[in-house]
């Protein structure tokens, strides 16, 4: 019996061993969470045949774009490219001009070869990413070795945005690799090649973790050229599973940065005294994400075709209430179909909120009601301090973080709205009936994830409506992509509009979708960011204008922009409610000067492909 | 009412006799509960087991100590259900399996296996995303009562194959009773222990399934359910928080649940076996 | 006299009368049974998939949509076209399913629709040495243990480690197993950090054949097998001990003791051997059941397997990879519980003589 006690401990102080690899010190790695999950495919890094988990550091270390969207600042940076993109007047030609002086990690020099090949073959063969877009491509050639010029074969001032990186974008692969393979769908392209500032150097085969080393040459990438040399030696990259992992990863110091819930943040910074949130106190979440999030109603469906039922909807809604229920509050609401992040407030905003501030309801015989309720942000401020959270006070810090505005809780309004159009309330149980008669009942689809915006909007709604009196239940499925497209829901909790770019001002992504050209029938594909089959003639002329202003010329742009804008409220299609609130925590345990709300020179995700950018900026503790 | 005495006599008996007794107060309490287990933010959030909360609040401001209530009745109903569904396909299949044998038999097995060779828990992942969490209680009970036979539709065809070699049942064959009364009086007795032993894995099963699926997000999550409470504690991260009251509170309700009904299908199996009561007779 | 009888007449042809005899009424029609269930089973698992309301062409078009790249419904359209080709998803249903049939038995099943074009015969080859590793040795492990402890507490309940064991074992089960594993994962990897939070091996290490390894994939996978044979060992130990309580009251036992047999011979020769019948059959159905992986385990402790791929592939719509991994369990199990319906009477004499 002692022998085999003795063999046990033995055993044991055998297992207790560094968590890292020997030659992997952990005070020059830096570790952060894959968002994505477990990689089903963990040796395969060819992101041009298939999804491959581009987060585990195929687009954030290991490749670089053409342009990338940096939404923190509200600038494109240009990577790849060195000038913005060049079209010719009737915007059926496209010239890039490339930067000078980027190798591949395997030493061979980026030229205008390489997007040509990449062009070239991603439209030749079927099943590869881009392919449907890039037959719009005539003809692709080099004017030089850093000047490419593309034939479109119609007019599409807007072709470029397909090499904008926002979290995926149409990258260039490496010619000298791939002109040698036989099948590039098949190809796994391992060990990768990049043109970014880190080399593979080594992955998990269960597919939880990928380790990435800094290049030798950094210095002849984009990265290196802009921002300089990038601190941490080695990054990790690893899925951790679930939110408590994260936690306990994140006390144990093994992990420094993670992607959480609210409630996950909050034992996080419970827990370890040396982690922080994106903002160093109260709210604590990201408000710069370039997504507002809310419902989305179908509008093709019985009763949410009409307009003044959808507002009556949006009236019914004590939005201080619903963002307790969502996010106890900690959350930047948005009266506008676009997440308030500084660029965008500074562009749109400040230029529609006295309009937004006149804006008038029409409630019959006489009857007008002024909606909007600049207090909003305030109110909820309040609620935020009455649960013991540190709020601010000076005003201008609660615009900014807790939203400039909303629209009034008005219930009566709302009762009038619906009344006006042939609704009853049933004497008996105070529920409202369909101008029909048939009892009221709404189904909210949402997604089955429980810390996404998308599924707290859903509950919350689903709580202010039945407040109000409908019968609401919440279905959440993960078929929510297909149900979506087909137009197969009555209200989801899908974006209320399609996201913008979010580094340009732009709007062409958000409105695109509400084109006429595109409605489907029920049944059929609708495009993403208009599931609810939203169409409208003025939206249509809109869009038009917007087609034909160039990519450079800021005024215009903004000037279309706010018509279509105010459209969108006028008619409510959908009702945005607060910009997307990311979590993230950060350790400064190993690493410090973090892209924080206090210091924002870059955006703050690890998973986006800004990630490279970041990390030239952090400054390591020094401690063991 | 002697039959229950004699029960009770059982210490076993007694302790889960209490705590489902318990449970059924429970329930019946739901009807009389002042808040609507479907709302949140009824109460204030988080506060710790306090009057007038006997067992604290949720993050979602929702009062435990009633939701509890709810769930219980639920998860009862639905584990009630599904065992029992299950447990009459079981006996009928596995009886008629074991005694007729040959095509009805091998009819009958084929049937089963091909319950059985399917990877359980993705099937009824499937089912319930099919039915895209419009399910209802009964529904979900019918759902694992479904595909909670086949097992022990097996095991119950095992037990009669070697019992139906025993002379008793050739005596009574031969001497011409009918086969309804032969599966009563000469299989039953042999049989009720091991399906007693089968229910309580079924009701069991039937709760961890629920269980599951409602962690995996698939029911309909705003049910109170034991598994919905799980999960919402779960996902609010109130192990992590703190909030002990709100995880501990559907851990050991489920605790005792199982408990209970375990000793309770023991002791009367051991109550109902002729043989077993001797023993019984001896130690009281 | 017929044909028939001459055959059924006992004499000096008994021995391979008999053989034929089972040959024909029973191993025939067993296997015959076999290929039957395979092929309803593989059926089955080519419809189910497309019951649910998840298209994988759908799906694709909005994990591609929702990840950046933007698509105009021209362009939509044409992905669609060209996925349904690829995925083979053109033609009837019909077509498909013979389709299947033919991949099947070349062995392919075809390349996984969510992760494009990888085979699923790859995907499944990472994942299951994993899975099969961790589930294989719990099983078996918790089985062996279990038996052994439940048979010792069936024919003792009065000893006081039996009773302890009861109370124990009453306690653990009901405890939904998310809980289990996350306390387990809190107290040895939190509070006291001996094992590790997760993963399967070494962060920055290769696989090698050697010590170090070994260890270190032991040391990762020890705290998902302890929750895994907690949970395994007390379901067989209440299970045995029911059975070992009513056959330790048949008259063989009694008779056994009158007889003057020793303990460990009754409990070993007479109890075990009778009450172990329905737990080998258990035994192959718990083996056949690997295949659906351990989903919660792999999702506590972030440890690789099948499970997460079974459940990523459901939400995907990935048909290809439900079916490839679905059929291999069909194929599993069916072919064990085959191998121990023809063993059985081997086990039990009495059904021998049917």
């Amino acid at each position: 019996m002692r022998k085999v006690l003795l063999v046990v401990s033995l055993l044991f102080a055998c297992l207790v061993m560094a968590q890292l690899a020997a030659d992997v010190p952990r005070n020059e790695t830096f570790i952060a969470n894959q968002l994505t999950g477990r990689v089903g495919t963990p040796g395969n890094f060819n992101l041009w045949a298939g999804w491959r988990w581009q987060d585990r550091g195929i687009q954030n270390l290991l490749l670089e774009p053409l342009w990338c969207v940096e939404y923190a600042t509200g600038e494109i940076i240009n990577a790849l490219a060195a000038e913005p993109p060049i079209y010719n007047s009737d915007f059926t030609e496209l010239t890039i001009k490339l930067r000078k002086g980027v190798y591949w990690s395997d030493g061979v020099l980026f030229t205008a070869d390489d997007v040509v090949y990449t062009i070239e073959l991603l439209k030749r063969v079927p099943g590869m990413s881009y392919n449907a877009q890039l037959q719009e491509v005539a003809e692709v050639k080099k004017l030089d070795d850093y000047t490419v010029v593309v034939k479109l074969t119609g007019s599409n001032s807007r072709f470029h945005t397909y090499l904008l990186d926002r979290w995926g974008a149409l990258r260039i692969l490496p010619k000298h690799v791939f002109e040698k393979v036989e099948d590039p769908m098949t190809f796994e392209f391992n060990p990768p090649v990049g043109t970014g500032p880190y080399v593979l150097k080594g992955y998990d085969p269960g597919g939880y973790w990928t380790l990435w080393e800094l290049r030798k040459d950094w210095e002849r990438t984009p990265t290196g050229m802009l921002y300089g040399k990038p601190a941490p030696k080695y990054v990790l990259i690893q899925t951790f599973g679930t939110a408590e992992q994260q936690v306990l990863a994140m006390a144990r110091h093994e992990l420094d940065a993670a992607d959480l819930t609210m409630e996950g943040l909050r034992a996080v910074l419970q827990r370890v005294n040396t982690a922080r949130a994106w903002r160093r106190d109260f709210p604590w979440s990201v408000n710069i994400d370039p997504c507002v999030t809310g419902l989305h109603f179908n509008n093709a469906v019985e009763p949410y075709n009409n307009p003044e039922v959808r507002w009556a909807l949006t009236l019914a809604i004590d939005i201080v209430e619903y963002a307790g229920n969502a996010f106890d509050g900690a959350v930047t609401l948005s009266p506008i179909h676009l997440p308030l992040t500084s660029a965008y407030y500074d562009w749109y905003f400040t230029r529609i909120e006295e309009w937004l501030k006149s804006l008038e309801l029409d409630l019959g015989d006489g009857q007008k009601f002024k909606p909007y309720d600049p207090t909003a942000g305030e109110r909820l401020a309040e609620y935020a301090k009455k649960r013991g959270y540190k709020v601010p006070t000076d005003p201008g810090e609660i615009k900014k973080i807790f939203g400039p505005g909303w629209y009034k809780y008005a219930p009566d309004v709302a009762e009038k709205l619906l009344i006006k159009n042939g609704f009853k309330r049933d004497p008996k149980t105070g529920k409202w009936l369909l101008p029909n008669g048939k009892p009221w009942t709404i189904t909210i689809l949402t997604t089955t994830n429980p810390a996404h915006p998308s599924y707290r909007n859903g509950f919350a709604a689903s709580q202010a409506w039945k407040k109000f009196g409908i019968d609401v239940t919440v279905m959440t499925s993960d078929a929510l992509a297909t149900l979506g497209q087909r137009g197969e829901f009555e209200i989801t909790t899908d974006w209320p509009a399609a996201e913008p770019w979010g580094g340009h001002p732009d709007l062409f992504r958000v409105f695109d979708p509400y084109n006429s050209e595109y409605l489907v029938p029920i049944g059929e594909n609708a495009p993403w960011g208009n599931y609810g089959r939203w169409t409208n003639p003025e939206m249509d002329a809109v869009i038009a204008k917007l087609k034909d202003t160039d990519w450079n010329d800021t005024e215009g742009i903004v000037t279309v922009g706010l018509e279509g804008l105010k459209l969108l409220i006028k008619e409510m299609p959908g009702i945005p409610t607060f910009n997307y609130p990311g979590v993230v925590a950060w350790d400064e345990y190993y690493w410090t000067n973090y892209p924080g709300a206090e210091n924002m020179y870059c955006q703050p995700y690890h998973h986006w492909p800004n990630f490279k950018y970041m990390l030239p900026f952090l400054k390591p503790t020094g401690k063991k | 009412m002697k039959t229950l005495r004699d029960l009770l006599r059982d210490g076993r008996f007694k302790f889960a006799f209490a705590v489902c007794l318990i449970l059924l107060i429970l329930s019946v309490m739901s009807f009389f509960s002042p808040y609507d287990p479907y709302r949140w933010n009824v109460v204030p959030r988080d506060l710790s087991p306090q009057w007038p909360h006997l067992f604290g609040t949720t993050s979602t401001g929702q009062d435990i100590f009633w939701l509890l209530t709810f769930a219980v009745r639920n998860s009862l109903t639905m584990s009630l259900i599904a065992s029992m569904v299950s447990r009459v396909i079981a006996i009928i299949i596995g009886l008629t399996a074991g005694h007729k044998g040959g095509k009805v038999d091998k009819t009958l097995m084929f049937i089963s296996d091909s319950f059985l060779i399917i990877p359980l828990l993705l099937i009824i992942i499937m089912f319930a995303v099919m039915v895209r969490g419009r399910m209802n209680l009964a529904g979900l009970g019918l759902l694992l009562g479904m595909f909670g036979w086949a097992w022990d539709a097996r095991v119950i065809r095992s037990q009669v194959l070697s019992l139906r070699e025993r002379d008793f049942i050739y005596t009574a064959v031969l001497s011409g009773s009918s086969t309804l009364s032969i599966v009563f009086k000469e299989y039953m007795p042999f049989l009720i222990p091991l399906v007693f032993a089968t229910l309580i894995g079924n009701m069991s099963w039937a709760i961890g399934m629920e269980i599951v699926l409602a962690i995996l997000g698939v029911l309909n999550l705003e049910t109170p359910l034991i598994g919905t409470m799980l999960y919402w504690a779960i996902n609010y991260q109130s192990i992590l928080l703190g909030y002990w009251w709100w995880i501990l509170t559907p851990v050991m309700t489920s605790v005792f649940l199982f408990i209970a009904l375990y000793l309770m299908s023991v002791s009367i199996s051991e109550y109902l076996d002729p043989r077993m009561r001797i023993q019984r007779v001896g130690r009281a | 006299m017929t044909q028939a009888g001459a055959f059924t007449r006992p004499g000096i042809f008994s021995k391979e009368v008999e053989v034929l005899r089972f040959f024909r009424t029973y191993f025939l029609p067993r296997i015959l049974i076999y290929f039957l269930v395979i092929v309803v089973g593989v059926t089955i698992v080519f419809v189910i998939p497309r019951l649910l309301p998840m298209d994988p062409i759908q799906q694709m078009i909005g994990q591609i949509t929702s990840t950046g790249a933007y698509l105009d419904p021209k362009a939509m359209n044409y992905m669609i076209e060209t996925l349904k080709e690829l995925y083979g998803l053109k033609g009837s249903l019909w077509e498909q399913y013979w389709s299947f049939w033919k991949r099947l038995f070349r062995g392919d099943f075809g390349p996984s629709y969510f992760q494009f074009p990888v085979p699923v015969i790859s995907l499944i080859r990472q994942s299951l040495p994993w899975t099969l590793g961790l589930l294989l040795t719990t099983t078996l492990v918790s089985w062996i243990l279990g038996n052994v402890l439940g048979a010792l507490g069936g024919y003792f309940p009065q000893k006081s480690w039996a009773k302890i064991l009861d109370v124990i074992s009453m306690v653990i089960r009901p405890m939904p197993y998310y809980v289990l594993a996350l306390s387990l994962l809190l107290l040895f990897a939190y509070f006291i950090p001996v094992f590790p939070l997760g993963g399967g091996f070494l962060i920055g290490g290769r696989i090698r054949f050697d010590l170090r390894s070994i260890l270190i994939l032991l040391k990762h996978a020890f705290l998902p097998a302890m929750s895994l044979i907690l949970l395994g060992v007390f379901l067989w130990f209440q299970a045995m001990k029911l059975v070992v309580q009513s056959v330790k009251n048949e008259d063989f036992v009694s008779y056994a003791k009158l007889g003057g047999l020793s303990q460990s011979k009754i409990v070993r020769r007479y109890v075990m051997r009778n009450a172990m019948l329905p737990q080998i059959t258990g035994l192959a159905l718990s083996l056949g059941q690997i295949f659906s992986g351990a989903l919660i385990t792999e999702i506590v402790f972030s440890y690789p397997g099948l499970g997460t791929l079974l459940y990523n592939a459901i939400f995907t719509g990935d048909y290809n990879l439900l079916m490839g991994i679905m059929s291999m369990s069909i194929f599993v199990i069916t072919t064990s519980i085959l191998v121990i319906d023809l063993l059985y009477p081997i086990f039990d004499p009495r059904v021998r003589y049917r």
